[in-house]
């Protein structure tokens, strides 16, 4: 690090900073840029490189040829439609159930602090265990879910045998366990409304639905963008329900990109379609990130 | 607290002033318009119309959710009381023994910490957490100080680039870490499955804002007694930090307890495995159903761990906010 001339150099309490600070942040600094960013430019420079098929070691590079061939992968493109499907499935179940459950457990009535309490015990559980008792439920002979669907007369389903059905079951696990995130965003943003504005509109003869329509969603808007944008994060990097619940089966038809590139470095040893396929990952995260980062900013424009 | 919340707040004051004054005349009216006998029946009735009615079903609602979000774990701590013939035999038909063990037994756990050496897989997961808390602590609090409090050139710039890192997946990054893990002689061990994540820049980000949250006076007086930067970050500032130490502490005890991906890559060697990669292994045993176990490791992995986030759920929720939104 360079270390350049200031003018608080010349204060002799302030100089021992100049060396005090780097010593400090180094154990950080080296920890992050060893396991961080020096494996991402390696998965960078990888994308680009060809392996060779015994040794799986990369050699010339060689292009865009392993874009090309994943392009021309039909499993990749599945995966990317299955990736989608996660987002836009967990975006319609969970941003909905999180806001009902926020305002629900805003209103501080007897049991509040129990329902919270369940939620933040789902949140704490790991995806694994999670994954391991869900899928005892979800099995198509013997399953909780069938056994109740049978006591009430109902015809069984197959759960993870059957292609939608398995993407629906994941989604559900997986928002049973992550609801309690934008749950508590909404919480923070519901709690700085304030009540004022309820009890004036209510003087003025305002129903409840038209106060959520007119005053909470206007004024949560910013949590609700915030919660959204975690809730796409989470869904596009959905992993470990994928391979404890179905192995990405039945078919492929559960496996999206963060699976699709799990097996094809370490089932398949295929390097050179794993890190194209992770490059198509990373290109969506950022995506991603960079519309939130977008979408906020404005926000704050607007109102400020 | 986050940005979200200060944009709410300044969009609260933004709306708050013409609504209040376009209602502010409408009980004035009341006042000179309506016989003065109606007004206490009708007036008191919309504010509590929407608290009192309501309880009962709120409380219903909340207990309904309570009973869901519980349901998955307290149904497998149940189902690790049955043995395994029990288990698949009392589930297909419905009832009471479907949810509740109808001859309740230790054998599951029996089996988990004999034949099965569970209390290993314990220990492993154990070292594994402990290593990451322990260096997650130094190299944030460290860190987190020389952001807030000390000037060194470039220092905006590389917090800035340490966030990024927030941003890279696991996933993306897996194989080429892995290559590195093994080409420094690591895999298979300890270190391997903590020091990879052991620097976490949730951590730095929090412990730099609350190293920022404490009065610059209290550095200053300390200065003016002549103690060094290092005794004023050791004796004066780390001290006045507990609570966020203790969200950094339980944050990254819980992300790395869960950690399934990376041990299950990194980790060949069966007898050092962590416990989520070996219970997952449990499951789907064709021959030979370990189901009971299963549900008992997964009561002794999970139960203890939730009870810990419930009960410091003042910093668990403060960490998942800090962490959630940078």
């Amino acid at each position: 690090m360079k270390l350049n001339p200031f003018s608080w150099q010349s204060n002799p309490t302030r100089r021992g900073e100049l060396v005090v600070g780097p010593a400090m942040i180094l154990p950080a600094v080296a920890g992050l840029c060893i396991f961080q960013f020096a494996p991402l430019g390696v998965a960078i420079v990888n994308s680009f490189r060809a392996f060779n098929p015994f040794t799986h070691r990369a050699g010339g590079f060689v292009g865009w040829a392993n874009f090309t061939a994943v392009l021309a992968d039909p499993p990749f493109l599945q995966a990317v439609l299955v990736t989608l499907a996660y987002i836009v499935l967990m975006l319609v179940v969970v941003v909905p159930l999180a806001l009902a459950l926020a305002l629900l457990l805003d209103r501080r009535m007897p049991g509040t602090a129990i329902a919270r309490g369940a939620i933040l015990g789902a949140l704490a559980a790991s995806e694994a265990v999670s994954a391991l008792i869900w899928n005892q439920m979800y099995q198509p002979d013997s399953g909780l879910f069938n056994a109740v669907l049978k006591a009430l007369s109902l015809p069984a389903q197959p759960f993870l045998n059957v292609g939608w059905q398995a993407i629906l079951s994941i989604v559900v696990m997986s928002a049973w366990k992550d609801v309690g995130l934008p749950m508590l965003i909404f919480l923070g943003g519901l709690q700085a409304i304030s009540p004022t504005l309820y009890e004036a509109s209510s003087i003025d003869g305002a129903t409840p639905w038209r106060q959520f329509t007119r005053i909470t969603l206007p004024l949560m808007r910013p949590s609700i963008v915030l919660a959204m944008f975690m809730v796409t994060l989470s869904g596009a990097r959905l992993f470990t329900p994928v391979v404890i619940l179905t192995q990405g089966g039945p078919g492929g038809q559960t496996s999206n990109l963060t699976f699709y590139s799990y097996a094809q470095s370490f089932l398949f040893n295929s390097p050179g379609r794993a890190s194209a396929s992770v490059m198509f990952m990373l290109a969506l995260l950022v995506v991603i990130t960079l519309v939130q980062a977008f979408a906020l900013r404005s926000r704050q424009g607007e109102t400020a | 607290m986050t940005a979200a919340d200060i944009s709410t707040r300044q969009a609260t004051e933004a709306n708050a002033p013409p609504s209040a004054a376009s209602l502010v005349p409408l009980p004035e009216a009341d006042v000179t318009g309506l016989p003065a006998i109606e007004r206490p029946d009708d007036a008191p009735v919309p504010p509590r119309h929407d608290e009192a009615p309501r309880r009962p079903f709120g409380t219903i609602g909340l207990l309904i959710v309570a009973a869901l979000f519980a349901f998955p774990i307290a149904w497998a701590a149940a189902e690790s009381f049955k043995s395994t013939p029990d288990i698949i035999k009392y589930r297909l038909p419905l009832g009471w023994a479907t949810f509740l063990p109808p001859h309740p037994t230790f054998e599951n756990y029996v089996m988990l910490f004999t034949s099965l050496h569970f209390q290993w897989t314990l220990v492993n997961t154990v070292i594994a957490s402990t290593g990451q808390v322990i260096i997650a602590v130094c190299t944030s609090t460290l860190a987190g100080y020389a952001f807030a409090r000390l000037r060194f050139p470039a220092r905006n710039g590389i917090f800035g680039l340490l966030l990024l890192t927030a941003f890279i997946p696991l996933e993306v990054i897996l194989v080429p870490l892995y290559v590195l893990v093994s080409s420094m002689g690591l895999t298979s061990t300890y270190p391997a499955l903590f020091l990879p994540f052991a620097c976490s820049p949730f951590g730095i980000y929090l412990m730099r804002q609350s190293f920022q949250q404490l009065p610059v006076e209290l550095d200053d007086a300390a200065r003016v007694d002549g103690a060094s930067t290092w005794r004023i970050f050791w004796r004066i500032a780390l001290p006045n930090v507990r609570p966020a130490l203790a969200t950094l502490v339980l944050i990254q005890f819980i992300w790395s307890w869960n950690a399934y991906l990376w041990p299950l890559v990194i980790m060949q060697d069966p007898t050092k495995q962590i416990a989520q990669v070996v219970l997952a292994s449990y499951q789907g045993q064709p021959n030979f159903p370990l189901d009971g176990p299963l549900f008992a490791g997964v009561t002794v992995v999970t139960v203890p761990l939730v009870i810990i986030a419930i009960v410091l759920q003042r910093y668990y929720v403060r960490g998942l906010m800090t962490s959630g939104i940078r």
